[in-house]
């Protein structure tokens, strides 16, 4: 684990930017990291919550007892982190199903793709998914964009929020501020190979424990994720609302993709067209009238 | 330079109704190519930058449905497709080359003017149709949320359709405008020479001169 590591944490070289055509300027390369949530380990402090309150200066959202353990019903913009509780019967026993929602900064992000704005969205070399509001329009296709339904759209500000990582307290060589927190180290920080080799470690020992479905999520339709879980009931992904197979562009996405090339220079062409048949063909306007003549001459 | 003996072609109401969409439409064209393409969005700063382009483009929207049906009340009698604009469509590849001897002459309107005039209702029922779920993804009168698959889905028409309208106005303006002078003169004062209506709308210019 490297929790507390010292020093930058892979670069904050812009690796993908939002609406630009553009390669993007990042050439420096270091490695990606990824947060682990073994879900196994969690017991539902929600002091992650309150930490990522706490770090980003994120406003109190009233609530209201609706009958479960989680302080909110949904994510929102003030409300980047929700410790979601799914209460269900496994094997004649109740469970909590308990998740961790909040952005996974997917490798292949489906906002970013979505985003008309340049800009708006950019993704680091370290793997890190971060939205630049004052870039953005507010026009909320990243919200439509994202398979696992995190941005929120604020109404004041006309602006879509979401968890950035702490992508500041990542430049300055810490952990994020859930990671800090989280009292049974059921988060975890690192690169994400050596994240994806301790989820192994934990998996097999799960599935040693009998969690025989006990998995790693790390969704390969999203290019993989920089917030990763590993899942004890793997075979029930549904009732933790974890997507079984995420894309990161969706079929109505990928075709627009293509169609905008076409479609732009279909209306070149149509421009282009006009001018060359009034080069070919010119102006068709009605011969001068003589004076005196009422009716004006046949013409075909 | 106008005659006494020019033809009464548009009234005060239908110029106005039609610069409404026409304006409205333009401005929704040129903010929407803005969107949909990277190397466009620089169009945004021309209305006042994203956000601003963002707000305005759908309550233009709404500008543009609200003005298309006005325009549909009053000119949908007009535009009825009858056997001689199907002729007329038929010959449409003379007409594109100015070979009048094989058009059948128009009335008021020809069949093109009349085809456009429907492809535009329709177009104009797919913009504000699929234009709602973009707008107020959150969901609108008890409709919705349409966040994800519909706005996805909506994207696609709303984009298709765009460019199925701006390809007819390509043609509209054009011809409306340096291939047939005269006709924006009618748009713009309400009425043309005896020659253009003779010219283009041969019937319409015996039914007024009532000969």
């Amino acid at each position: 684990m490297a929790q507390g590591t010292q020093g930058p944490q892979g670069s904050l070289a812009v690796k993908r930017v939002s609406a630009s055509p553009d390669p993007a300027p990042g050439i420096r390369t270091g490695p990606e990291y990824a947060k682990l949530i073994d879900i196994s380990r969690c017991i539902g402090c929600k002091g992650c919550e309150v930490a990522c309150k706490e770090w980003n200066e994120l406003g109190v959202e009233p609530t209201e007892n609706f009958g479960s353990m989680q302080s909110h019903r949904d994510l929102g913009p003030d409300t980047w982190l929700l410790m979601r509780f799914n209460e269900i019967e496994v094997g004649g026993d109740l469970q909590w199903l308990i998740k961790k929602d909040a952005c996974l900064h997917c490798e292949e992000p489906g906002c970013l793709y979505a985003c008309p704005a340049p800009g708006a969205i950019v993704q680091y070399e370290n793997g890190i998914v971060d939205f630049n509001q004052e870039q953005c329009i507010g026009c909320q296709l990243c919200v439509s964009g994202c398979p696992f339904d995190i941005p929120r759209f604020n109404p004041d500000t006309r602006r879509v929020y979401k968890c950035n990582m702490c992508v500041d307290r990542v430049e300055a060589g810490l952990e994020p501020a859930c990671v800090k927190t989280c009292p049974t180290n059921a988060i975890s920080w690192g690169t994400k190979e050596d994240m994806v080799a301790l989820a192994e470690r934990k998996v097999e020992g799960l599935q040693a424990r009998g969690f025989d479905n006990a998995t790693l999520y790390d969704p390969a339709g999203v290019g993989g994720t920089h917030m990763m879980y590993v899942v004890p009931h793997g075979d029930q992904l549904a009732e933790y609302d974890l997507p079984a197979d995420p894309t990161a562009a969706p079929g109505a996405l990928a075709a627009l993709g293509g169609l905008r090339q076409l479609g732009a220079s279909a209306l070149g062409l149509g421009l282009l067209a006009t001018a060359l048949h009034y080069l070919g063909f010119g102006p068709q306007a009605p011969e001068p009238e003589r004076s005196g003549q009422t009716g004006g001459s046949t013409q075909a | 330079m106008s005659d006494r003996r020019d033809l009464k072609r548009f009234t005060y109401a239908e110029r106005v109704i039609h610069w409404v969409a026409g304006l409205s439409f333009v401005f929704l064209l040129f903010t929407g190519l803005a969107f949909s393409h990277p190397r466009l969005f620089w169009i945004t700063s021309l209305v006042g930058g994203g956000p601003t382009a963002r707000v305005l483009h759908p309550w233009m929207g709404v500008l543009f449905t609200a003005s298309m049906v006005v325009m549909f009340l009053m000119w949908a009698k007009d535009m009825s497709i009858q056997s001689r604009d199907r002729a007329w469509l038929k010959a449409m590849k003379h007409y594109a080359v100015h070979d009048k001897d094989n058009v059948p002459p128009a009335g008021k309107y020809n069949g093109g003017q009349k085809l456009f005039f429907w492809s535009m209702a329709v177009l104009g029922v797919a913009y504000i149709v699929t234009g709602i779920p973009m707008w107020m993804p959150g969901g609108v009168l008890g409709l919705g949320p349409f966040y994800g698959g519909i706005v996805n889905a909506m994207r696609v028409v709303h984009y298709l359709s765009t460019v199925g309208g701006g390809l007819l106005m390509i043609v509209h303006v054009y011809l409306g405008t340096i291939a047939y002078p005269g006709t924006l003169e009618g748009m713009l004062h309400g009425s043309v020479s005896r020659a253009w209506a003779k010219l283009h709308h041969p019937l319409w210019q015996k039914e007024e001169s009532g000969s």
